[in-house]
């Protein structure tokens, strides 16, 4: 049994900063989930408050049924990946795999059958007799999650172990970590600043700022329907756009102005009534790039929702093209097909029922 | 004359004149290793002179120097004393700068300022008081010397150690514990051996300095155990007569322990023992 209960956790440094805020979590055994942030957020801290790396201020985190607060990292059965792989340099590919098994007394020829195993697994096992300064930075990878595999451990713990790799090597090592997730059947908590192997990793994923969760949710669920506008903003790429506009209730229509458009929402919105406070108020729009289209057919059959911006640069990226627009000031991004037909002045039609509105001052979604 | 035969020139010149300051660096140790080999009475005439048919005594000079010395015991009393020195300063200091440089506090900055410090006061300094204090304590023996230098040799070991364990990467000392490790195995398992060339860099001038050294064993120790250089020291007789051939001899022999030590461990002072511990 390896789930993970963090209640009311709070990590407050010395000098006083607080780099993890009233952090609850329930990781259920076998989950595969994501911390995810920008740089300072805390999800490597509370990665580490999780090993026993670091001390938790405050709350309770239990591994199993137990609570672990002031357990040694050594007896929570859990392994580690760090970031700089932490591979001992004096010691072969086989002894840094069989380190912490003979730490624990485990007998010489089980050691010997779990590390060729795990070696057979990672495709190392041409490699036990290097030292590490002799591997790759993928293969020196792969070491250090065999060091973890051997251990049979709980909990894994991947404190952003693709990071050093490069762009192609990275995806290959994402699907392999998936694979081992799978195959080992244990629970995986994975720190990354990188939204793409969030997205595509993790069971569910812990969006993190300022060390205050944001959203717990599943990839689908972030991305279709984010809590606030970090959340809409840091999950997507290229990010979401944001513009500024007004709601206002007209007829029984719902209108939303931009700066040169008036939208018919009524439709994309029937049924929430929680939008007739921000009757004549300002809000922020949303829209993911790719809910932004060049299509001609949709254009003339949507007169009534299309918006012109002015095309700054268009990047091409094989199958599908970013084009980055000016829209009355505001700074506008679509994602578009390879082949589609831009002029200085493009019409953008916009689908309505995915557009997101925000309240301007909490941030917080107010159509989710 | 085109640039390039003048920089051939140049660089031969260059080369010359490195080979010259060389040759002056070790012509000292070949002056005494040649005279070594002269009958005594000859040095001192012609020091510079090699030893030819007339002067050669072959190793009278080794005999009678091992005889007047009492060298076997004179070398015994070096080696222990260098040897069990040279150990307590690698693992004491060792285990101290890792704790300096890993337990941030003031307490530790304290200490790493005293330990620097204590590198730039002169032995001449506190030679009386501390022999007056080491007599007090009873500690004028082989084993308080061992404790006295390493009192002395702290200061540039933690240094050395210190500016090292910065560069080690905590993340594996933290591998380390999730491992298994507790702070005793996390150090001789992990820590130490990746010291390795800063721990033999220590080493070796530790060991040259007292296997040298002269001053602090004679007056700690000098009236009862007789380290070499006091032993060769014992060989100047009244009125200023001095037996340089068996002094000659002496001197050769207490070079050679060093020198082989030096060449043994040498190898081992290399950079990059860390290369491939983390990311690059």
């Amino acid at each position: 049994m390896s789930s993970i209960s963090l209640k009311n956790v709070y990590k407050i440094f010395e000098d006083g900063t607080t780099a993890v805020n009233d952090f609850n979590l329930e990781i259920s055994d076998r989950e595969f989930i994501i911390l995810v942030g920008p740089s300072g957020c805390g999800k490597s801290t509370t990665l580490r408050m999780i090993a026993g790396l670091e001390d938790i201020t405050k709350g309770e985190l239990k591994i199993g049924d137990r609570v672990v607060n002031d357990v040694a990292p050594k007896d929570r059965d859990i392994a580690m990946v760090f970031q700089s792989y932490a591979l001992y340099p004096h010691m072969t590919v086989y002894k840094n795999m069989a380190f912490g098994l003979e730490l624990r007394k485990v007998p010489k020829d089980e050691i010997d059958r779990r590390v060729r195993e795990a070696a057979k697994v990672l495709d190392i096992e041409h490699l036990l007799k290097r030292k590490p300064r002799a591997l790759s930075g993928g293969q020196r990878q792969r070491v250090a999650l065999g060091r973890a595999m051997v251990r049979s451990p709980s909990v894994f713990l991947l404190d952003e172990p693709l990071s050093n790799l490069d762009a192609k090597l990275r995806t290959t090592m994402r699907t392999e970590i998936k694979k081992l997730h799978q195959r080992l059947g244990t629970t995986f908590i994975y720190v990354t600043h990188d939204q793409t192997e969030a997205m595509t990793m993790g069971d569910r994923i812990v969006v993190m700022k300022d060390g205050v969760i944001q959203q717990v949710d599943t990839p689908q669920n972030l991305y279709k329907h984010p809590f606030n506008m970090f959340v809409a903003g840091f999950i997507g790429s290229p990010q979401m756009n944001f513009l500024d506009g007004r709601l206002t209730a007209k007829n029984g229509k719902i209108i939303l102005s931009l700066s040169n458009n008036e939208l018919d929402i009524t439709n994309a919105v029937s049924g929430r009534q929680e939008l007739l406070q921000y009757d004549g108020q300002a809000v922020k729009v949303g829209v993911r790039p790719e809910d932004l289209t060049v299509d001609a057919d949709y254009i003339a059959q949507n007169p009534d929702k299309v918006l012109t911006a002015k095309l700054e640069v268009s990047e091409p990226m094989g199958n599908e093209s970013y084009l980055y627009l000016d829209y009355a000031g505001q700074k506008l991004t679509a994602r578009v097909s390879a082949d589609s037909p831009t002029n200085e002045n493009t019409e953008l039609g916009i689908y309505i029922d995915k557009l997101h509105l925000f309240d301007p001052n909490t941030t917080v979604n107010i159509i989710k | 004359m085109n640039s390039v035969t003048a920089k051939n020139i140049i660089k031969t010149l260059l080369y010359l004149l490195l080979i010259g300051i060389g040759l002056a660096f070790l012509a000292p140790i070949i002056i005494v290793l040649y005279n070594s080999f002269k009958g005594k009475f000859y040095i001192s005439d012609d020091p510079f002179a090699l030893p030819n048919a007339g002067t050669f005594s072959g190793i009278e000079n080794y005999i009678s120097g091992i005889e007047k010395t009492g060298f076997p015991a004179a070398f015994g009393w070096s080696l222990f004393i260098t040897v069990f020195s040279v150990i307590a300063i690698v693992l004491f200091t060792s285990m101290t700068a890792w704790y300096i440089v890993r337990v941030k506090n003031g307490f530790t900055k304290a200490l790493y300022y005293i330990f620097v410090f204590s590198m730039i006061v002169p032995f001449q300094m506190v030679m009386f008081t501390m022999t007056k204090t080491v007599a007090d304590l009873g500690l004028d023996t082989p084993w308080g010397l061992i404790i006295v230098y390493l009192g002395f040799g702290a200061g540039l070991a933690v240094f050395m150690f210190c500016g090292f364990v910065k560069s080690v990467p905590v993340e594996i000392e933290e591998a380390a514990m999730i491992d298994g490790c507790n702070p005793f195995q996390t150090f001789f398992h992990v820590v130490f051996p990746i010291m390795k060339p800063t721990a033999i860099t220590v080493a070796i001038l530790d060991a040259m300095w007292i296997w040298n050294d002269y001053l602090l064993p004679y007056l700690l120790i000098g009236s009862e155990y007789k380290t070499i250089p006091i032993a060769v020291q014992y060989l100047r007789g009244g009125y200023g007569s001095v037996d340089m051939g068996a002094m000659m001899a002496m001197l050769v022999l207490s070079i050679i322990p060093i020198v082989v030590f030096y060449l043994s461990c040498q190898k081992y002072i290399i950079k990059g023992i860390v290369a491939g511990a983390v990311k690059g």
